[in-house]
């Protein structure tokens, strides 16, 4: 009786796992995917290069998914031991969190978490392409277009100060600790996505403002207008830092990722 | 069903508004989230495009005819089969239903290594993106493709020489191989019963077994991918970069646990080229390729533990190899 029990108990949880398993998940996907097509949000986990290809494939997975519920033939599983039946059931339980989590959970932008751990301008700047852009931005005259990721190329390249003396600064991002000295200095920072959020890499333009953490909590968005200056925090870790004029919080922009 | 998703989806909160919800994932929880999630749906256009591409080979096309119009001479037709992700561009989480495809429909077990090697980086989608990334500079995008080509026919040459290939495929899928190269009688039994099946109705079936393989394979991938990304620091890595040696090894390191797929990773990696020497950069860009805590959970369907330790070993021994002739000779 118990064993017959169990037996059936692993062949349902078995023919779960072959026959429904992979188009309840494909089915996550490629609802999670097209409602955040549509609700303009799939740039917080991927490059815009690949919007197209992305809802068009799930396009066609949503008719392959329709066509897996849809089908009616017999489906024939093979009997399971019983180690595997209690693998299959953790791996069940954990996809099932994985799918919810997937559809209920909002979206949202990566966190001071990650910039922290992955450390800002440790990688994802300097590119000669950056540099040519803000030279030319440079030439114009009207400093206050550049963006972090330009400052940031510009900062990468030139730590005279006579060089920034004349130029005001206005960047917009999220407020994230300096590692080497978060009671004075924090930066302007967004991550750069190359691929997808997996490859982010914060860059920042650091800014000096002792006791910033009265004001500001860190992941809020801000605007800083001011002057690049010699850093007066002595730990910190680059040598110029905006000394800020205004500050002002703003909401999220709706690209929070530059590409 | 697929209604009733839509709509969970379109009820539950889209935005964060903390205010309005009093609730909030801890950033570390929501990170881990983000990033897998970002890993899966960067995926799984792929997956699903491999898995039609193998359905294709399997359903559409006549029964072996890639196989049979491929050279006798194993090395030549090894070094062919290398070349087939030119034709099959889907990505290395593509590949691997595309290379299951493949072994039902004939391939040898090593043949399907070399191709599940070889088309992550020899395909025209890599070549554009890396020769877009980095031009011909320091020799990087030949490096690439040479270095790709002979580790996968290296490998697929190693494998060719085990006694009992069938023992390197996890068994469930070395059964389901059997009943596709069945011959004789019982192969046209079997065909008759496919005769009465539609081909649309196979290629459902196809998607069905294939993605209850693939897509948790996939979704335990990226969960690690993201658990490593979080709690791992990644500056512990980029110390290393300036270094012969050790920006080799470290740059191998972080292709493993970044998990970028291989037809985008150029872009990835151009951001280290100022920190890192040129052999990090080909070490990272043949390695990471083939091998990463993503692409070792999608071969686990297919292969045993064992068998991946092997790839793993040997592809990154190569891959360091080459990493260092760059770095010392070039």
């Amino acid at each position: 009786m118990r064993r017959s029990q169990i037996s059936g108990g692993s062949q349902v949880l078995r023919y779960w796992a072959e026959r429904w398993q992979g188009v309840v998940l494909s089915l996550v996907v490629v609802v999670a995917t097209l409602w955040l097509g549509l609700s303009g949000q799939l740039g917080l986990y991927i490059h815009p290069r690949y919007f197209v290809f992305t809802i068009a494939m799930a396009l066609v997975g949503l008719v392959l998914v329709s066509a897996g519920f849809a089908r009616r033939r017999h489906f024939a599983v093979e009997r399971t031991g019983r180690v595997e039946t209690t693998l299959t059931g953790v791996g069940v339980v954990l996809l099932l969190v994985m799918g919810v989590a997937m559809v209920v959970v909002p979206p949202t932008t990566l966190t001071s978490a990650t910039a922290t751990q992955r450390e800002v301008n440790s990688g994802g700047l300097g590119t000669d392409d950056d540099a040519e852009q803000a030279a030319a931005l440079i030439g114009t005259g009207d400093f206050e277009q550049l963006s972090v990721r330009e400052w940031v190329s510009l900062l990468a390249q030139s730590s005279d100060p006579a060089f920034y003396s004349d130029k005001t600064a206005q960047v917009t991002g999220f407020v994230t600790p300096d590692s080497n000295d978060p009671e004075n200095v924090f930066y302007v920072a967004r991550f750069v996505v190359t691929c997808c959020a997996v490859d982010a890499q914060p860059i920042g333009v650091p800014v000096y403002l002792p006791g910033w953490q009265d004001e500001y909590e860190v992941d809020d968005w801000v605007q800083v207008t001011g002057r690049f200056d010699l850093n007066a925090s002595a730990a910190a870790s680059d040598a110029l830092a905006i000394t800020p004029v205004e500050i002002l919080p703003v909401d999220q922009p709706n690209d929070p990722y530059v590409y | 069903m697929v209604l009733a998703v839509f709509v969970v989806r379109a009820l539950s909160p889209a935005f964060v508004d903390e205010q309005l919800s009093g609730f909030s994932l801890p950033d570390r929880v929501q990170d881990t989230l983000t990033l897998a999630i970002s890993v899966i749906i960067e995926s799984v256009p792929f997956v699903f495009l491999g898995i039609l591409l193998s359905a294709v080979v399997q359903v559409w096309l006549p029964h072996g005819v890639l196989a049979r119009h491929l050279p006798r001479n194993p090395v030549l037709r090894r070094a062919s089969i290398s070349l087939l992700g030119m034709f099959f561009p889907v990505c290395e989480c593509g590949n691997v239903p595309l290379a299951r495809g493949f072994m039902v429909g004939g391939f040898t077990v090593s043949e399907s290594i070399t191709f599940l090697l070889a088309a992550p980086i020899l395909n025209p989608i890599t070549i554009i993106t890396t020769h877009q990334a980095f031009g011909w500079d320091g020799h990087i995008l030949v490096a690439r493709l040479l270095g790709g080509f002979l580790i996968a026919n290296v490998v697929g040459w190693l494998f060719s020489k085990h006694p009992d290939p069938q023992s390197l495929l996890t068994t469930k899928f070395a059964a389901a191989c059997a009943v596709g190269s069945t011959s004789g009688h019982d192969a046209q039994e079997h065909s008759h019963e496919h005769a009465r099946e539609s081909r649309f109705s196979r290629t459902t079936e196809i998607f069905i077994r294939e993605t209850s393989v693939i897509m948790p394979a996939l979704f335990i991938g990226s969960a690690v991918a993201a658990l490593t990304q979080v709690f791992v620091p990644r500056s512990v890595l980029l110390a290393l970069g300036s270094n012969p040696v050790w920006s080799v090894l470290a740059m191998m390191a972080l292709a493993f646990i970044v998990a970028v797929c291989s037809n985008v990773d150029a872009f990835f990696v151009l951001s280290f080229g100022s920190t890192f020497l040129p052999g990090g950069i080909v070490a990272f860009l043949v390695f990471g390729a083939l091998i990463d805590v993503k692409m070792l959970a999608l071969m686990r369907t297919t292969f045993t533990s064992r068998t991946l330790v092997q790839i793993t070993v040997v592809v990154g021994l190569m891959s360091a190899a080459l990493g260092l002739l760059v770095n010392y000779a070039a």
